[in-house]
């Protein structure tokens, strides 16, 4: 039961991080993903946001983003070693898809624009970050990875990490409207989100 | 100790040392009653499994807290047990009480002071919400909804939210005392005063350095659940006072071995630093009780 939810949490984190092109893409008709291109696609979802957590430990000097980011790296670490087992237990091969490329392909692109930058803007655009690509995930686990999910465990993993993407989603909401706040004189788009 | 010092007159009857004696440990006594309530936390926390008959528990899986809503009596202790495979916390909405992270397969206790109703979440998954409620009992003690309940028998301390509040009531007692000890042998004219105030000024300038770091310990695995407005004044405030401390712990050791009296600018020094850490501990009790 829980490895299944996490499963779908590490899903649709992943999704979230790097899948705004990737998901578009998926919904308007591309291929359907099979079991194994499912798990591969969560699995890079993971990895991504890990890796976006990673930089931002490295890059942030504001002890929210830094929580928040140590929380993501612990959160999606677990997630995806909850997935790595489910497969195992499946008998299931993470794939390769279009969809995962093109998430690494963003994710690429991502991190370059991040490392970038320092301070508050690097908070700022990470935090922002997170809020889309988690906004994004959860979107598409429910439209995409859930409905083609074909293993009912599988399925039912990718349902029981809705709640923990949904949280980091909604953390990341708060931190962002309290750096909208304290950063008033700082920066150009902060209610771009709002 | 030896009463050496000069500015104290030689040898009075030994019954008349005894009155200012009294009176200020009557104010000590007063003081360490006093303290305890203002400042510790209600936190009783502890990794051991729960023992006490009927003790109620908040499981949390799944990103849920499980009941939901749970209620007690005022001095009961709720214990939280994560179940879950990530780490969650639960914090008041209010700021009364947080568990900093506590991680899976661990529990974290808290005992109830207050009656009320209190919205608590998770603060790295905020969409996990739930509330707890107190209510008086039938039978509870007449000062219902104030002070504490029960005594919640011994639990050693096991995380930073223990031990920054212990060490503090030292802190915080330490030298207010010693100022107030100078204060009285000056009025008195007693050296035994004077010494005990050199005395508590270097306790206080040892143990305030554990008491901050508690507090930076506290504050690294709180994950963003304390205020971030306060919480910047109370670290580097509190920074600021270790290192003060035991800049005036050598100058009252200064005197204190020149056989001298404290001079007007240390006492007025000293009670501007009495007043800042008034001030710290109103921010601290913030931070732990809410407004």
């Amino acid at each position: 039961m829980n490895a299944r939810k996490f499963l779908a949490a590490g899903t649709i984190a992943v999704l979230s991080l790097f899948g705004t092109a990737a998901w578009a893409q998926q919904s308007e008709g591309g291929a359907k993903p099979s079991d194994p291109q499912i798990v591969g696609i969560v699995s890079a979802a993971n990895q991504i946001d890990i890796d976006t957590a990673k930089l931002a430990l490295k890059k942030t000097k504001n002890d929210q983003v830094k929580q928040y980011a140590q929380q993501m790296v612990d959160d999606h670490t677990k997630l995806q070693k909850s997935v790595d087992d489910l497969a195992k237990k499946l008998n299931v091969k993470p794939e390769p898809s279009d969809t995962s490329k093109s998430l690494h392909t963003a994710a690429a692109t991502e991190m370059k624009k991040l490392r970038g930058l320092k301070g508050k803007a690097f908070d700022k655009a990470y935090i922002d970050r997170e809020v889309d690509f988690h906004q994004q995930v959860i979107d598409a686990a429910s439209k995409v990875l859930i409905p083609n999910a074909q293993n009912a465990e599988l399925k039912s993993a990718l349902e029981g990490a809705a709640p923990m993407l949904q949280g980091h989603l909604e953390r990341a909401k708060q931190i962002q409207s309290s750096m909208g706040i304290s950063s008033a004189a700082g920066t150009h788009k902060h209610h771009k989100k709002a | 100790m030896s009463s050496s010092s000069v500015f104290v007159p030689a040898a009075r009857p030994a019954r008349r040392e005894i009155v200012p004696g009294v009176r200020l440990l009557l104010a000590a006594c007063v003081l360490c009653g006093i303290t305890p309530w203002v400042v510790s936390a209600q936190n009783q926390q502890s990794s051991s499994s729960a023992s006490q008959a009927g003790a109620t528990e908040v499981i949390i899986k799944n990103f849920r807290f499980q009941p939901a809503q749970v209620t007690v009596h005022p001095g009961e202790t709720i214990e939280f047990k994560n179940e879950d495979i990530f780490a969650h916390t639960a914090t008041a909405d209010d700021g009364s009480f947080d568990s900093g992270l506590i991680q899976p397969g661990s529990s974290w206790k808290l005992t109830v002071a207050k009656t009320g109703t209190i919205a608590y979440h998770c603060t790295p998954h905020p969409n996990m919400k739930a509330t707890l409620v107190a209510t008086s009992a039938a039978a509870q003690q007449p000062a219902a909804g104030s002070a504490a309940g029960p005594s919640p028998g011994f639990n050693p301390p096991s995380s930073p939210q223990e031990f920054h509040p212990i060490l503090v009531n030292f802190t915080a007692a330490l030298l207010p005392l010693a100022f107030l000890s100078d204060l009285l042998g000056l009025w008195w004219k007693r050296a035994s005063l004077h010494n005990a105030a050199a005395w508590m000024v270097l306790y206080a300038a040892i143990i305030t350095p554990f008491t901050a770091a508690a507090g930076w310990w506290w504050k690294s695995k709180s994950a963003g659940a304390l205020p971030a407005s306060v919480i910047v004044v109370h670290q580097w405030l509190g920074t600021s006072l270790a290192v003060i401390f035991i800049l005036l712990a050598i100058w009252r050791w200064r005197l204190q071995k020149r056989n001298a009296a404290p001079s007007v600018v240390y006492l007025v020094i000293t009670a501007i630093v009495v007043l800042a850490l008034i001030y710290q501990g109103s921010l601290g009790g913030l931070m732990v009780f809410g407004r």
